[in-house]
C-alpha cells in the first residue's frame, strides 16, 4: 500500500466540508485493537459505562463469626447493578456485547462502589438481535479476537465474593500455642471456605449461562483496610463457551524480539492508556 | 491579556524559536522513523500553555453552597421544601436533580440534598485547555505545518493550589507534496499507530477533550447510608443501592461523553481515554469529575480491514 | 590530572586497558546485537563527571525572571561532564557515544554543590568510516541501541546530544492580586507568560546548539522541569534531544509485519 498516497488522500478529504448526516461515536479502542476486531469481522460501536453504589449497613464489620453476609450481598448487588447498566447502554448503542471492560471496585466501610467502562462491539454492520442480552466481558480486544478466531464466544462477566470474619483464638489457646509450630486449623479452614465460596459463586453464575469455562479469572483477597479482622475474597472472569464449530487451533510463529521492552505490537498493553 | 500581541497570542520567544534553523521533535526514534513512509516531515516541537486560576477552589464551600452549608446556615435548608438555594446551579442546560428528605421530618439532621452539574467548572477547564491548545496550533501554523502529531496534554497544580497549568505539546509536521488547503489537524497518535489509522481509511481531524463536574450534596438518607445507616435518627427503610451516589456517578460519565460528542459532529472519537476523580468539597459535599480525551477521526474511504496478524510466541 | 586532557590518571589507565581489545558496555545483549547490526562495535564504557558549586542569586519575590547565574552554572556543569566523556571516547578512538545518560547527584557533604555525570557506551564503526560529527568529535546521543539502529535505518546519523536550560523564578502573587480574583475563573497571564518564556528559552538554546553543529533536526526532545533545591518558585527547564543529520545513505527501514503476541 502506498502510504504517502493515502495520507495525501486523507488531506484532500479534510479540505472538504465534513459529510452530513453521520452520527458521531466514541471508542476507547486503539487503532490496533480496532483493526484486530475488524480482522475477525467485528467493529466497535460506542464507549459504554455502568456504575452502582450499594450500601453496607452499619456494624457489619465489627466482631462476629462466619460470613459477613450483608457485605457479600452488597458486593454482589453492586457488581450486578453496574453490569446490568452497562448491558443496557450497550444494547441501546446497538452493541452485541462489551469487551475490554475495566472494572474498578472500591470497598468502603459503609458502601461498595463498582464502576465499569468498556467498548460495545458487534459484528460489522449488524445491530443487536432481539432476545439476547448483550454480554459483558473484561477480555481485552486482543483476547476477544484470539478467542473468537479459536471458535469460542464470551457469555458474560462471572463474579463472586465472600467476606468473612477472621476466626478468633481464645486467650487460652493462644497461650497454649505460644511456643509451638502448629497449623492453626480453624484459620486454615475459615480462609479455605471463604475462598471456595467466592469461586463457587462465580462458577454458579457461569454455569447458569451454560458456559464451558471462565477465562482470565482475577482473584482479589486480603483484609479490609478499615477492619483488619475482616477478610474479603473476590473473583471475576469472563464466562465462555465453545461455538458450534468446536475449537480451532492457532498456529503461532516463534519470534525472538530484539527490543528490551518488547515493544513490537503492544496488543496486550493496548487499553487506550498508552502514554 | 498581555500575552496577545496584535494578531497573535504567542510570546515573542516562541516566534523567534520557530523562525529558523533545525527542526526539533519530541518524537521517539521509532515514531520519527514512521514519518518517512507517511510523507510527514517534522517541522517543530510546538507547545501551548495556560495558567488558570480555578475560582471555585478559592471560593470554598461557603460560596458554592449558597450560604447553606456553613455551621450557621443549616437552618436555610433544614426540612424546607422547594429547591435548595444554590445560586450557581440554576443554569438551564445542566444536570440537576433534587433529593428531598424522604422521612418527612423537619429537623437539623433531615435535610434535602441535590446533585448538580457545575458548568462553570467545565467552562473553566475548556477555557484553559482551549487556550493552551490554540496557542500550540498557532505555533504550528507559524512554523508552516499542516498537522500536529504525538500531542501530549497535562493539567497540573502549580506553585499555588488554586492555580492550574494546562500544558499541551506536540510535534508539528508538514505533509510532503501537499498543495491543497485544509485546516490544521492534530492527533494524540504517532508512529505505526498513525500509519495504521491512515491505512484503515481514517484521517485525524483534531484532538478532542472535555471535563464534566458533578457536585453531590447528600440528603439525609444518602448521608445515613454512606455512614452505614446507623445514626440514631434513622427511620427510613434500609435500601441496597445508594441511588443518589449512583446517579451522580452515572451523570458525570454521561455528561462528559455528551460534552465531547458535541465537539464531534459526524466524526468518531478514536482511542478515547476516560478518567474519573473524586474529592470531598468540604461541608459534606462530594465532587465527581470525569475527563475524556481522544482523537477525532473522519473516514475518507471505506474501512480497509487488514489481514489477521500472525500469532507469535516469544522465545526469550 | 594531566595537562593535555583534563581526565584523572585512573581514567587513562582504565582506557589503556580497553585499547587492547576488551570492551565494557552497559548495553543489553539486544542493544549490543543491534549496534553490531548497524555496523558498529562497542569500544568501552565512558563517563565524565563534574562537581560544581552552584552560586546563589537573589530573586525578587514579585517578579518573574530568568536567573542567569544559575542557568549558567547548570549549563557549564553539564558541558564539563559531557566534554570529559567525549574526551574519554576520543582516547578510545571512538566514533561516538550511544545511550548517554545525564544525571545530577546531591551529596550530604556539599551544600549548594552538585555532581553532574554523563555516561554512555563509546562505539566505533567497523568499516573504518568516520562517523564523527562536524566538529571532528565523537557524536553523542541518548538513544538506546534499538533507537540507534532504527535511526541509522532511516538514513539519518546522530550528531550530538544537544541541550538547553533555563532557570526561572516565577513571581509570587501579591495579596491584593490574589484577593482580587478570588472566586473567578481567570487566566493568569503572568504565570502563563513566565512559563512560556522559560520553556521557549530552553528550547531555543537547544536548537542553537543543534544549528552550531549543522544538525538538520533534533529527535526525541524531552522537556524536564526540576526545582532541585531552590524551592517551588524557582524551576529549571531543561530541553534535551539528539541532533541528527540526513546522511547520504537511502532509507532502508523495512515495512513492519503485524503480529499478535501470545506472550504475557
Amino acid at each position: 500500500m502506498d502510504l504517502r498516497a493515502e495520507v495525501r488522500r486523507a488531506m484532500a478529504a479534510l479540505g472538504q466540508p465534513p459529510p452530513r448526516g453521520g452520527r458521531g461515536a466514541t471508542s476507547d479502542l486503539s487503532i490496533d485493537e480496532a483493526l484486530l476486531l475488524h480482522s475477525v469481522g467485528w467493529e466497535p460501536v460506542e464507549l459504554v459505562t455502568g456504575v452502582s453504589v450499594t450500601s453496607v449497613p452499619w456494624g457489619v464489620w465489627t466482631w462476629g463469626q462466619g460470613e459477613i453476609a450483608a457485605a457479600s450481598s452488597a458486593y454482589a448487588k453492586a457488581m450486578a447493578g453496574a453490569a446490568a447498566r452497562m448491558g443496557d447502554e450497550c444494547a441501546r448503542a446497538g452493541g452485541l456485547g462489551t469487551v475490554g471492560v475495566r472494572i474498578s471496585v472500591e470497598i468502603h466501610p459503609y458502601h461498595i462502589e463498582v464502576a465499569l467502562v468498556g467498548s460495545a462491539v458487534r459484528p460489522v454492520g449488524k445491530s443487536a438481535g432481539r432476545g439476547r442480552a448483550p454480554f459483558v466481558s473484561d477480555l481485552s480486544a486482543r483476547d476477544f479476537c484470539l478467542l473468537h478466531s479459536s471458535g469460542w464466544e464470551p457469555l458474560g462477566l462471572a463474579f463472586g465474593a465472600s467476606f468473612v470474619y477472621a476466626p478468633r483464638r481464645t486467650a487460652l489457646t493462644t497461650f497454649g500455642q505460644a511456643g509451638q509450630n502448629v497449623e492453626l486449623t480453624n484459620f486454615t479452614q475459615a480462609m479455605y471456605q471463604a475462598r471456595e465460596l467466592a469461586m463457587e459463586r462465580m462458577q454458579r453464575a457461569a454455569l447458569a449461562w451454560g458456559a464451558g469455562g471462565v477465562v482470565s479469572v482475577v482473584m482479589g483477597q486480603g483484609p479490609m483496610a478499615f477492619a483488619a479482622h475482616a477478610v474479603g475474597f473476590t473473583a471475576w472472569g469472563t464466562a465462555v463457551r465453545v461455538g458450534p464449530d468446536g475449537h480451532r487451533h492457532l498456529e503461532p510463529t516463534m519470534v525472538v524480539p530484539l527490543d528490551d521492552a518488547a515493544v513490537m505490537f503492544q496488543a496486550s498493553s493496548l487499553r487506550g492508556e498508552d502514554a | 491579556m498581555t500575552l496577545a500581541g496584535p494578531g497573535s497570542d504567542l510570546p515573542e520567544a516562541a516566534g523567534q524559536r520557530l523562525g529558523t534553523g533545525a527542526w526539533s521533535s519530541g518524537l521517539s526514534v521509532a515514531d520519527f522513523a514512521a514519518c518517512g513512509p507517511m510523507g510527514l516531515r517534522p517541522v517543530a516541537l510546538v507547545q501551548g500553555f495556560c495558567a488558570m486560576q480555578w475560582g471555585w477552589y478559592a471560593a470554598g464551600p461557603g460560596l458554592t453552597r449558597g450560604g447553606w452549608g456553613g455551621p450557621g446556615g443549616a437552618g436555610g435548608g433544614g426540612g424546607g421544601p422547594g429547591p435548595a438555594p444554590y445560586a450557581a446551579a440554576t443554569e438551564s442546560r445542566g444536570y440537576n436533580e433534587s433529593w428531598p428528605c424522604p422521612h418527612g421530618i423537619a429537623s437539623l439532621e433531615h435535610r434535602w440534598g441535590s446533585n448538580y452539574e457545575q458548568p462553570w467548572v467545565e467552562s473553566a477547564w475548556s477555557q484553559g485547555f482551549g487556550s493552551a491548545y490554540r496557542r500550540m496550533v498557532e505555533e504550528a501554523e507559524q512554523a508552516g505545518a499542516h498537522g500536529i502529531i504525538d500531542v501530549v496534554d497535562d493539567a497540573s497544580y502549580m506553585t499555588e493550589q488554586s492555580v492550574v497549568e494546562f500544558h499541551v505539546t506536540g510535534t508539528a509536521v508538514a505533509v510532503e507534496d501537499h498543495e491543497g488547503q485544509a485546516p490544521l489537524w492534530s492527533t494524540y497518535l504517532a508512529g505505526q499507530r498513525l500509519a495504521k489509522l491512515f491505512e484503515a481509511g481514517m484521517a485525524p481531524v483534531s484532538v478532542a477533550a472535555g471535563l464534566s463536574s458533578v457536585m453531590m450534596w447528600p440528603n439525609c438518607q444518602t448521608e445515613y447510608l454512606l455512614g452505614g445507616g446507623g445514626g440514631s435518627m434513622w427511620v427510613g427503610p434500609y435500601q441496597d443501592e445508594i441511588t443518589q451516589v449512583t446517579n451522580a456517578e452515572t451523570a458525570a460519565r454521561r455528561l462528559v461523553r455528551a460534552a465531547v460528542s458535541a465537539q464531534l459532529g459526524p466524526d468518531i472519537l478514536h482511542g478515547a481515554r476516560f478518567s474519573v476523580s473524586r474529592r470531598a468539597a468540604g461541608g459534606g459535599g462530594h465532587v465527581i469529575e470525569c475527563t475524556l480525551r481522544g482523537t477525532r477521526v473522519r473516514h475518507f474511504k471505506d474501512f480497509d480491514p487488514l489481514p489477521p496478524p500472525t500469532p507469535t510466541v516469544r522465545l526469550s | 590530572m594531566t595537562q593535555a586532557s583534563d581526565l584523572p590518571d585512573a581514567t587513562s589507565h582504565r582506557l589503556e586497558e580497553l585499547e587492547h581489545g576488551l570492551f565494557t558496555s552497559d548495553l543489553s545483549v539486544n542493544e549490543f546485537l543491534l549496534v553490531k547490526h548497524a555496523g558498529f562495535h562497542p569500544v568501552g564504557f565512558v563517563m565524565g563527571s563534574s562537581i560544581y558549586h552552584i552560586g546563589i542569586q537573589a530573586r525578587r519575590w514579585g517578579k518573574s525572571q530568568e536567573l542567569n547565574k544559575l542557568t549558567e552554572a547548570m549549563y557549564n556543569a553539564r558541558e564539563l561532564a559531557m566534554t570529559r566523556m567525549e574526551e574519554e571516547a576520543d582516547e578510545l578512538g571512538a566514533d561516538g557515544v550511544v545511550g548517554v545518560r545525564l544525571d545530577v547527584n546531591y551529596y550530604e557533604w556539599g551544600r549548594d554543590a552538585a555532581e553532574f555525570i554523563a555516561m554512555g557506551t563509546a562505539v566505533k564503526a567497523e568499516d573504518g568510516t568516520s562517523y564523527r560529527n562536524s566538529l571532528g568529535k565523537p557524536f553523542t546521543s541518548d538513544l538506546s541501541g534499538q533507537d540507534f539502529w532504527t535511526l541509522m535505518q532511516t538514513g539519518h546519523r546522530p550528531q550530538a546530544l544537544v541541550m538547553g536550560t533555563c532557570v526561572f523564578h516565577i513571581a509570587h502573587r501579591g495579596l491584593a492580586q490574589t484577593l482580587g480574583t478570588v472566586g473567578q475563573n481567570v487566566e493568569l497571564p503572568n504565570f502563563t507568560q513566565a512559563l512560556y518564556e522559560a520553556r521557549e528559552l530552553a528550547m531555543t538554546r537547544m536548537q542553537d546548539e543543534a544549528n552550531r553543529l549543522g544538525a538538520t533536526g533534533i529527535v526525541g526532545v524531552r522537556l524536564e522541569e526540576k526545582s532541585h533545591q531552590w524551592g517551588s518558585h524557582t524551576i529549571e527547564f531543561l530541553a534535551l534531544g539528539t541532533g541528527v543529520t540526513k546522511g547520504t545513505g537511502e532509507a532502508s527501514l523495512p515495512v513492519p509485519t503485524t503480529i499478535i503476541s501470545l506472550d504475557h
